[in-house]
């Protein structure tokens, strides 16, 4: 039979010559790994997010939600002043969290990066992992009894004769409350990306003239820029969303947006604007992670 | 040379806990020479460097810049600006901003600065590159913008540690002549460390040959290759031809491969004493017939040749095992038969051998 290898050789041609078909099995084949990561994004991110962006159309009456497509819970929730003060309080309140658990980090994790042997390091690693082992609501309440008006602090206040302090159910007690919930993160956030800054760095500062704490500024603070800023970022998303904190430390005043929320939720089934909150919250933390980490990484593209 | 030193090491020991770095060094460095200190890892030579920046403490003893002690005084308040091996730019700052650091420091104003920077840039002929990023640029860039940042303070002295390691061959040489002509042009102190004998040889005044710590040999280039004062110091060069063996007290040295007449320099070693005897590879010959009784002479096998250049080296190995090797152009080296196994004569004139320590 002649025609059978002459068949052959074109069909093998054919197939070689197929290109696109090739990319194609290529990318199918990348896809499979990429494939539960592409899932788990739906399934876990898309779908919930567009099925709050189409609850937030919804309206509600006689105390029951009902599909549809109203812009009146935006325009209501919007037009309210309680929402934009609590709006900015609460925006004010992460971000004076996440400065001052840096700056109050900073000294920790760069002792434990620079100061300590690598067996002291290891312990003080975990210790930081510590804190993550007890329910972060076990340790709010535990920080009522120090901060109480009764509570062991003031107690020692009057132990030596000085008067009561207010402490609990203040703005300062929910920034305890955030730094309860952040320190330890950031500590190790920092400490991660002290630790792979180059000694010789350090260095060739102090051999420049650069004395050993203006080299913290110069080159140590530089150096770890990123991790830095991605550690204030995490606190800035962790406290900005945090409930435990403002409610149970803070006392719910100021109100707080996931407070806000809660309350919302409660009074009339009002889902749909709390879903309001919810979104503008969202939108507010992407345009804050995506400036900071624009900032991190200025002037290092290539 | 100089009446006084710019650098004075007086009996510096540095240990790191168990582990002795540096042995009881004591070396004198003079103004505007240029200083390579040599040896293979793990010599001290890098530590030695160091501790004169003040990067490592002295354990024991004393440095002195200038005529004062310098023990105490921490790196920051030093003017010994070193060049690393990796370089240690700041990959946050750009190369002129790299350039000014030191000078920021030293609150120098922003526009001093700047100019100052600017004319380093220039001489070093990377203006072009002055706010690129510093993982823009090749690596004889980054070498000149380190040069630049370390000198543009104008320091009395320059450390370099291995600065030409991470480049190629080519690069290599271009930048020694680079450092040799910024040397000559300031007038300044190099004190350069590195492994590599071509760089020491072809760039320092004088190279300190350092092994375990203990500094082996300080000498100029030439007086180091003519005469290695120590045994280490003529394998490390590895252009002699070393013979050890007892010396009979009558101006011979018997060794496991023949009796040889010992130099006639007035040092007669004492009759059993332990000695080591070396004759560079330029000053051997090689031939088939006995040589006469000018010589002193070895009966050894080709094993080996290397070509160099101009001339090619023959490896040789005597009836006992050990290596010998003989460097000659290749004029004369056609007239004989070289060939792997062929049996030679290895001679030398015996007042052109010396002696070495053993230690």
């Amino acid at each position: 039979m002649p025609a059978d290898p002459y068949f052959k050789k074109t069909s093998t041609r054919k197939m070689l010559g197929e290109c696109p078909k090739m990319r194609k099995r290529i990318s199918l084949y990348s896809l499979t790994f990429s494939l539960p990561l592409f899932i788990w994004q739906v399934v876990f991110f898309v779908f919930p997010l567009a099925f709050l962006v189409a609850l937030s159309f919804w309206t509600v009456k006689n105390f029951r939600m009902q599909p549809d497509f109203d812009t009146i819970n935006w325009v209501t929730m919007y037009g309210r002043s309680i929402f934009w003060q609590s709006y900015g309080l609460t925006f004010a309140m992460a971000a004076a969290a996440s400065v001052i658990t840096s700056i109050l980090a900073f000294p920790c994790s760069f002792a434990i990066a620079f100061k300590l042997g690598p067996k002291a390091r290891q312990l003080a690693i975990f210790m930081m992992v510590i804190p993550f082992f007890t329910s972060y609501l076990v340790r709010v309440y535990s920080w009522q009894i120090f901060l109480s008006d009764n509570g062991i602090i003031n107690g020692f206040l009057a132990l030596v004769g000085l008067e009561k302090i207010a402490m609990l159910n203040t703005v300062f007690a929910t920034m305890i409350g955030y730094l309860t919930l952040c320190f330890p993160l950031v500590v190790l956030l920092q400490l991660f990306s002290l630790m792979f800054i180059d000694r010789t760095l350090i260095e060739a500062a102090h051999n420049l003239r650069c004395g050993r704490l203006r080299t913290v500024f110069e080159v140590v603070i530089p150096s770890a820029r990123v991790g830095l800023v991605i550690a204030a970022l995490f606190c800035f998303i962790l406290s900005f969303g945090d409930f435990v904190s403002p409610i149970y430390l803070g006392g719910g005043d100021p109100t707080t947006l996931s407070i806000l929320i809660t309350d919302t939720t409660k009074s009339g089934q009002q889902w749909p604007r709390a879903a309001v909150i919810a979104l503008t919250m969202i939108g507010t933390l992407l345009a804050v992670a995506f400036a900071a980490i624009r900032f991190a990484y200025k002037g290092r593209e290539q | 040379m100089q009446s006084e030193p710019l650098v004075t090491f007086n009996g510096v020991i540095k240990k790191f806990g168990a582990f002795v770095a540096v042995q009881k060094l004591d070396l004198e460095i003079h103004k505007g020479e240029f200083l390579a200190i040599m040896g293979s890892s793990g010599c001290g030579k890098t530590t030695t460097l160091r501790m004169l920046a003040g990067l490592d403490a002295p354990t024991e003893g004393e440095i002195r810049l200038s005529g004062k002690p310098i023990n105490d005084l921490p790196t920051w308040q030093r003017d010994t600006p070193m060049v690393w091996q990796s370089l240690a730019l700041f990959p946050f700052l750009n190369v002129i901003e790299n350039v000014e650091f030191a000078l920021k420091m030293r609150g120098v104003g922003a526009k001093e600065r700047r100019t100052r920077a600017e004319n380093w840039l220039e001489r070093m002929q990377i203006s072009e590159f002055a706010t690129r990023n510093i993982a823009q640029l090749s690596g004889g860039q980054r070498q000149r913008v380190a040069l630049a940042r370390s000198l543009v303070v104008e320091p009395e002295i320059l450390l370099l540690d291995e600065p030409l390691s991470a480049l190629d061959a080519h690069l290599k040489v271009r930048m020694q002549s680079v450092l040799q002509g910024l040397q000559r042009e300031l007038g300044i102190t190099f004190v350069y460390v590195t492994h590599s004998q071509s760089e020491a040889f072809s760039m320092a005044d004088r190279v300190v040959i350092m092994s375990k710590g203990i500094v082996e040999q300080v000498g100029t280039a030439q007086e180091i290759y003519r005469a290695p004062k120590t045994r280490f110091v003529a394998e490390f060069l590895g252009s002699s031809n070393i013979f050890s063996g007892k010396s009979d007290g009558n101006g011979m040295l018997a060794t496991p491969v023949g009796k040889f007449r010992l130099p006639q320099d007035g040092t007669s070693p004492q009759k059993g004493r332990s000695t080591t005897m070396v004759v560079l590879d330029t000053r051997s010959h090689l031939s088939v017939e006995e040589p006469g009784s000018e010589f002193d002479f070895v009966h050894a096998k080709i094993i080996g040749e290397e070509f160099t250049g101009a001339t090619a080296t023959i490896y040789l190995e005597a009836e006992d095992g050990s290596e010998l090797r003989v460097q000659k152009d290749h004029d004369t080296l056609a007239a004989l038969p070289i060939d792997v196994g062929q049996p030679l004569y290895v001679s030398w004139r015996p007042n052109e051998t010396h002696l070495v320590s053993d230690a």
